[in-house]
């Protein structure tokens, strides 16, 4: 398994993925034209043709042994550069007053657009028939390796939006309690154009003043800064790296947005160059630890490899990995032991 | 006999008995001991002070049962709503929602915290003894008070206003506070709307949620609540809509009670009111004429009561000796009259679209 950058040629995979997402996937609508424009925008970007600010990095998880798409996985360089990225900041206000004997605080929802400019990782699905051997780390984690070695390419900040909680019918009661107020849609059809991109509608019909969570229901309450229980190692595997929820949700479904200084992500912190040695055979783990990933921009590929660096600093590898690395002897790679 | 006269030092216990008595409990005029004797105190101050334009004078009335030796109601004026600190209300708002790219157009209601009508001349703190209910003496306890703004227009403001007793449910509940100003002071309705009158109300009103409340997210109850009046003043109401104040966007932050507001100079009782010189005759050769609000024109010895608007030809006002002694008029001297009767107002308010 390895990770790539998306070619045009993934167009059919990746539209049979994006169908099989479904739901709540806002990023990967299953539309054909979406899709393809989504795959030109990250070749730009891998070729470095586009603006640095402008840039989807997106990633698919393909087999090497058939070839099949396992997953995708991707980074955005910049979010809100070219429509407004939208979040509610949950504050908190106090009520106060020493005559009244009060003192009361009322966390409320601020919209906010804080996270300009701040790069964010997303898309990221694994199907299930390949949610093994740690296929999931290597997508989530891969992406780390390629904003370490492509540092001077991402601003200071990450951020993450993880899905929010959906009852057994699939409803959102934060959606239910405020969403549905403001938008003649339902949060499916608000969800779909959200992922085409089409978000201006969302500044357009946002209510622009504080929500006191009060007035909220119980239910929508609870969603506030609770994900999909689906989420929750996605999530998990965030946290590992340092990633908090700072108090921002998405204004659909309450999800939280967690985010980290790019330079403190454990993985981005803690990963190393090594020169590489190609053997023909060498002993392997059992279980995946070492994560490397290549130097080359437009060529990436990230993958497992069954052992560590040598005493003096040398990566030694099968011809199998090297392959499919995309990596020669004397080549540099990036790992993270994880 | 009923006349209404400025309060007087005398007229505490009569003033602590309709406090106590007001349905509901009115925010203003709460039944506490120190807080009326301020009032009347001010009032007393109000009437000596020479004023060229409204500040921070409240003019408190008794309504005086003269055959029991009663005070039976109470009414007061104050100058400007907010004058020594901000009066405030919320105020009902619409802001249009629209997205060119879904071709749709949404307007949302909201209610923002307002001071607009902390300059406006405020009339409040009305209780009537409940066996005078619907009967001339509410009209003449209520109007009184515009006769004596007819008269010294430089002591108020041009825009009058009224904030009526909002809904509250048959268990005294408010709806509206349930689901607003509960959520920050986690008190009853009761509880605060005593608390503000002991303090006041801004204080309280200082501690609000300060950014707009949409609608749509208060409960269906408080959305109901909003510009309703309480059951038991929807006749005082329908007499000031008579009277020319109409409904305006501003509702009461505790209970969502309507305010209305009136210019001063349009009110019925004001433009109709004028002046004829006092002829005197005995009450049982006076013709019979319909009824007036007949006010004296002094300030401190204020009278206004209800008599027969009996016009001798040269447009002298017929009054009995017993009216012109309790007005404090002799004959000659002139009087300010306005008919009782006003036209009748279709309250246009409908519930169902606030």
């Amino acid at each position: 398994m390895r990770i790539r950058p998306i070619e045009r040629r993934d167009i059919d995979e990746l539209q049979a993925l994006a169908w099989q997402t479904g739901v709540g996937f806002t990023s990967l609508p299953d539309n054909r034209d979406f899709l393809a424009a989504k795959i030109e925008h990250a070749v730009s970007a891998f070729e470095e043709r586009s603006a640095i600010d402008d840039r989807l990095y997106f990633f698919v998880l393909e087999d090497d042994v058939n070839g099949e798409l396992a997953g995708c996985c991707a980074i955005e360089a910049q979010v809100g550069r070219e429509v407004p990225f939208y979040n509610y900041r949950l504050g908190t206000l106090a009520h106060s007053s020493v005559q009244l004997d009060l003192h009361r605080t009322i966390d409320t929802l601020f919209l906010s657009s804080d996270h300009t400019g701040d790069a964010e990782v997303c898309s990221l699905y694994l199907r299930p028939e390949y949610r093994r051997d740690r296929n999931g780390a290597l997508l989530s984690k891969a992406r780390w390796l390629f904003i370490a070695e492509f540092r001077d390419r991402f601003p200071d900040k990450v951020l993450a939006e993880m899905r929010g909680r959906f009852d057994e019918n699939g409803t959102s009661a934060f959606w239910e309690c405020l969403g549905s107020h403001f938008f003649p849609m339902n949060f499916n059809e608000a969800d779909r154009l959200t992922g085409l991109g089409q978000k201006s509608f969302i500044g357009e019909l946002m209510p622009k003043f504080p929500i006191y969570t009060p007035f909220l229901s119980e239910e929508a309450r609870a969603c506030i800064g609770a994900v999909h229980e689906h989420t929750r190692p996605a999530l998990e595997m965030l946290k590992q790296e340092g990633l908090r929820w700072e108090g921002y949700i998405d204004i659909f479904d309450g999800g939280p947005t967690v985010e980290a200084y790019i330079d403190d992500v454990r993985a981005v912190r803690d990963s190393a160059s090594y020169p590489v040695e190609i053997v023909d055979e060498a002993s392997s783990v059992e279980r995946p630890t070492w994560l490397v990933a290549t130097a080359n921009i437009s060529d990436f590929r990230s993958a497992w490899i069954g052992r560590g660096p040598s005493a003096d600093g040398v990566l030694t590898l099968t011809v199998d990995e090297a392959r499919r690395l995309g990596v020669a002897a004397g080549d540099r790679l990036r790992l993270l032991e994880t | 006999m009923l006349v209404v006269r400025p309060v007087q030092p005398r007229d505490l216990p009569a003033l602590e008995r309709l406090a106590g008595s007001a349905t509901p409990r009115l925010t203003n005029l709460p039944a506490h001991r120190d807080r009326l004797e301020e009032r009347i105190a001010r009032s007393t101050r109000a009437l000596a002070r020479e004023v060229d334009f409204p500040d921070d004078e409240a003019y408190t009335f008794v309504l005086e049962d003269l055959d029991l030796g009663e005070v039976v109601g109470t009414a007061s004026i104050r100058a400007q709503a907010g004058a020594m600190d901000a009066y405030y209300t919320y105020r009902q708002e619409t802001l249009i929602h629209a997205s060119q790219q879904l071709n749709v157009r949404r307007e949302v209601q909201t209610l923002s915290l307002s001071h607009e009508t902390s300059e406006t001349t405020l009339l409040c703190a009305l209780s009537l003894d409940a066996r005078y209910k619907g009967t001339s003496a509410e009209s003449l306890l209520r109007r009184a008070r515009l006769m004596f703004i007819a008269q010294y227009p430089e002591r108020f403001a041009s825009i009058l206003a009224v904030a009526f007793p909002g809904y509250l449910d048959a268990q005294g509940e408010s709806p509206f506070w349930n689901s607003v100003g509960r959520h920050f002071f986690a008190r009853g309705f009761q509880e605060i709307n005593l608390l503000a009158g002991v303090r006041s109300k801004s204080f309280i009103a200082e501690v609000m949620p300060q950014f707009p409340l949409y609608l749509p997210l208060l409960t269906p109850q408080a959305r109901a609540a909003i510009g309703r009046e309480h059951p038991d003043h929807e006749g005082a109401l329908e007499e000031m809509l008579g009277e020319g104040f109409v409904r305006s966007r501003h509702v009461d932050i505790f209970d969502g009670g309507p305010v209305v507001r009136g210019e001063r100079d349009r009110l019925q009782s004001v433009r109709q009111a004028s002046w004829h010189p006092v002829r005197l005759r005995p009450g049982n050769v006076l013709p019979d004429a319909e009824p007036a609000l007949i006010a004296n024109q002094q300030l401190g010895d204020f009278r206004c009561l209800v008599a027969r608007y009996a016009l001798s030809p040269t447009g002298q006002l017929m009054l009995t000796p017993e009216h012109a002694e309790l007005l404090g008029v002799e004959e000659g001297r002139a009087v300010l009259a306005a008919p009782l009767a006003l036209p009748t107002v279709l309250d246009e308010f409908d519930e169902g679209e606030t």
